[in-house]
């Protein structure tokens, strides 16, 4: 059976991908590819910061009564990288490819610590605590981040 | 659960800064001492001035850069807070400051009253680095390959230093010990198992994290760690009880394992999903060729003994390991965690009221490529200073110095900007 942690790991590294191909197209100048690369990169890690702040937190806090732990640091993550996005973003529609490197730069070991933080500490968690509705929790979290 | 709570301590980033501020120093004053002391450096490994050079490298950049660091990433990397961060950085970076300088005094003046002194200040430092910080790991389950691997290399530490005191002791006071035994462990344990392990680690998650390759396969991470740990093991006992055959078994044993590390770390370079060659790629590109041709040598060496008859094998193999491999790759991730550091504190000064500026606004990746291309050039020039000590001693060690030079500027710029930055930011961020 699939786990949340195996799930969502699954999900940031659909997100990893696409970013690179943002980084690709950008190294071979190619500025339009680029900018839809990117923002279709920023829409799927939205659409994973939406179902983890809409769905999976929630669920976890009101499991565990643990509000002011993890799951709010990872918010306050989430905001961080919502704001490193912008920026690049807007980078890109300036068409300065140095600003957008520096940016996506830092979003990248941003989001890779980020990430690592959730793999090895919080999903493990969720699988412990949740593991009674994780099968309803899975299908919930694929819908969302299938609609997206 | 406990480290979860405190997820984010991050330590304040004036703990780790310090030590890769200063560690570039030490590097600078091991090519001064070429370029003062010429071929003489590299005429055995026993002579002063090369037993010197190499506590510059091994102690000065290697362990300072590696202990400060660890203080930042265990947080993070094993969930394990170290209580009271920047004392415990402050005690040790002072205490290793002042124990290289006296040891490098030792070795240069052969004067017990340094060793002594050097042998109280390391062994101190290293005790309390390894009862706050190692108290904080084995506090935290073994979880994933990263802690287990982190536990073993403090372990490895613990027996490195052991040995370096007793060694300096023994120089100081004129004990009768099989100092060269005692020194291919000291050595053995430090590149081997402390600095091979703790890489090995560490490796696990930085390679993907900052190039974006496949990850290690799970299994063969739990056990690599083990594996190098053991050989050491084995190699001790094979010193220890003169089994010479065994001894050059372990030495083949734990070059073939260090080779496959680093050659299964350069494939998965190559699958690499981003698509620039940045300074961090081609500093561990490099690191990881050196480190291969050391081990070849070591692997040589263990089959045909007398190829170390050579008078260039062992500071050829030293250059190899230390200034070509090891400290290759520490900068590889120095060009990542300084700028990404100075982010991080920069964001969480701003309060999310004022932006920080982004990385290379902080150390920009032309700055760290220039450095770079200069740390390859001195690399090359040691190389051939090994070879042919009368000819490129000298320019190697100017090399040297050119090259740390440039790297306490980056880093020290880095840090200006940073405090640039923080200062306008408490202005601006006022409500």
């Amino acid at each position: 059976m699939s786990t949340i942690r195996s799930f969502m790991t699954e999900d940031h590294r659909h997100c990893d991908d696409l970013f690179a191909e943002a980084e690709q197209a950008i190294a071979q100048k190619n500025l339009g590819a680029a900018v839809a690369a990117f923002e279709h990169f920023r829409n799927a890690v939205l659409a994973h910061f939406d179902s983890e702040e809409k769905t999976l937190f929630p669920t976890f806090e009101a499991k565990t009564g643990i509000t002011m732990g993890p799951t709010q640091v990872m918010r306050m993550e989430h905001v961080q990288m919502r704001a490193l996005m912008d920026d690049a973003a807007e980078a890109l529609k300036a068409g300065d490819a140095d600003g957008y490197l520096g940016h996506a730069e830092t979003l990248l070991i941003m989001m890779q610590q980020h990430n690592m933080k959730e793999e090895n500490v919080l999903y493990p968690m969720c699988d412990q605590h949740l593991a009674g509705e994780t099968p309803e929790l899975l299908a919930r979290l694929e819908t969302e981040l299938a609609e997206a | 659960m406990q480290a979860l709570l405190s997820f984010d301590r991050a330590p304040p980033f004036a703990a780790p800064l310090r030590f890769f501020i200063t560690a570039p120093l030490f590097a600078l004053l091991a090519g001064v001492l070429l370029l003062v002391e010429g071929p003489g450096v590299l005429a055995s490994r026993w002579t002063p001035a090369a037993l010197a050079a190499t506590h510059l490298i091994t102690v000065g950049f290697m362990l300072h850069v590696m202990l400060g660091a660890l203080v930042q990433i265990l947080p993070v990397v094993a969930g394990a807070n170290v209580a009271r961060p920047l004392l415990v950085a402050t005690v040790v970076h002072g205490g290793l400051v002042l124990g290289t300088l006296a040891l490098v005094a030792g070795f240069l003046a052969a004067a017990p009253g340094f060793f002594l002194a050097a042998a109280a200040v390391l062994a101190g430092t290293a005790l309390v680095f390894l009862a706050s910080a190692g108290t904080a790991l084995f506090g935290v389950p073994t979880t994933s390959p990263t802690i287990g691997g982190l536990k073993l290399a403090f372990i490895a530490l613990a027996v490195v230093v052991g040995l370096g005191v007793t060694l300096v002791l023994a120089l100081a006071l004129g004990w009768s010990l099989p100092l060269v035994d005692l020194v291919d462990l000291h050595a053995g344990w430090g590149l081997g198992a402390w600095a091979g392990i703790l890489l090995a680690s560490l490796a696990y998650v930085v390679v993907p994290m900052f190039q974006l390759t496949p990850g290690y396969p799970a299994r063969p991470s739990w056990w690599f760690p083990w594996a190098l740990f053991a050989v050491l093991v084995l190699w001790s006992l094979a010193v220890a009880g003169a089994a010479p055959l065994l001894v050059r078994a372990a030495e083949a044993l734990a070059a073939l394992a260090g080779m496959a590390f680093a050659a299964f770390t350069l494939n998965l370079q190559r699958q690499r999903r981003r698509a620039r060659a940045d300074a961090t790629y081609r500093l561990w590109q490099v690191g990881l060729a050196s480190m291969l041709l050391a081990l070849a040598m070591l692997l040589a060496v263990a089959l045909h003994p007398e190829f170390a008859e050579w008078r260039g094998w062992t500071p050829l193999f030293g250059i190899l390991v230390a200034v070509g491999g090891y400290m290759s790759l520490i900068l590889g991730m120095l060009y990542k965690i300084v700028p990404f550091l100075s982010w991080l504190h920069l964001q969480n000064l701003g309060k999310g009221r004022v932006p920080a500026p982004n990385m290379s606004k902080i150390l920009s990746e032309s700055a760290a490529m220039r450095q770079t291309a200069s740390h390859v050039v001195a690399l090359a020039g040691l190389v051939a200073a090994a070879v042919a000590p009368a000819w490129f001693a000298r320019p190697a060690g100017l090399a040297l110095v050119v090259a740390s030079g440039w790297l306490f500027a980056n880093f020290g710029l880095a840090y200006w900007r940073f405090r640039r930055h923080a200062r306008e930011m408490a202005c601006l961020a006022q409500p």
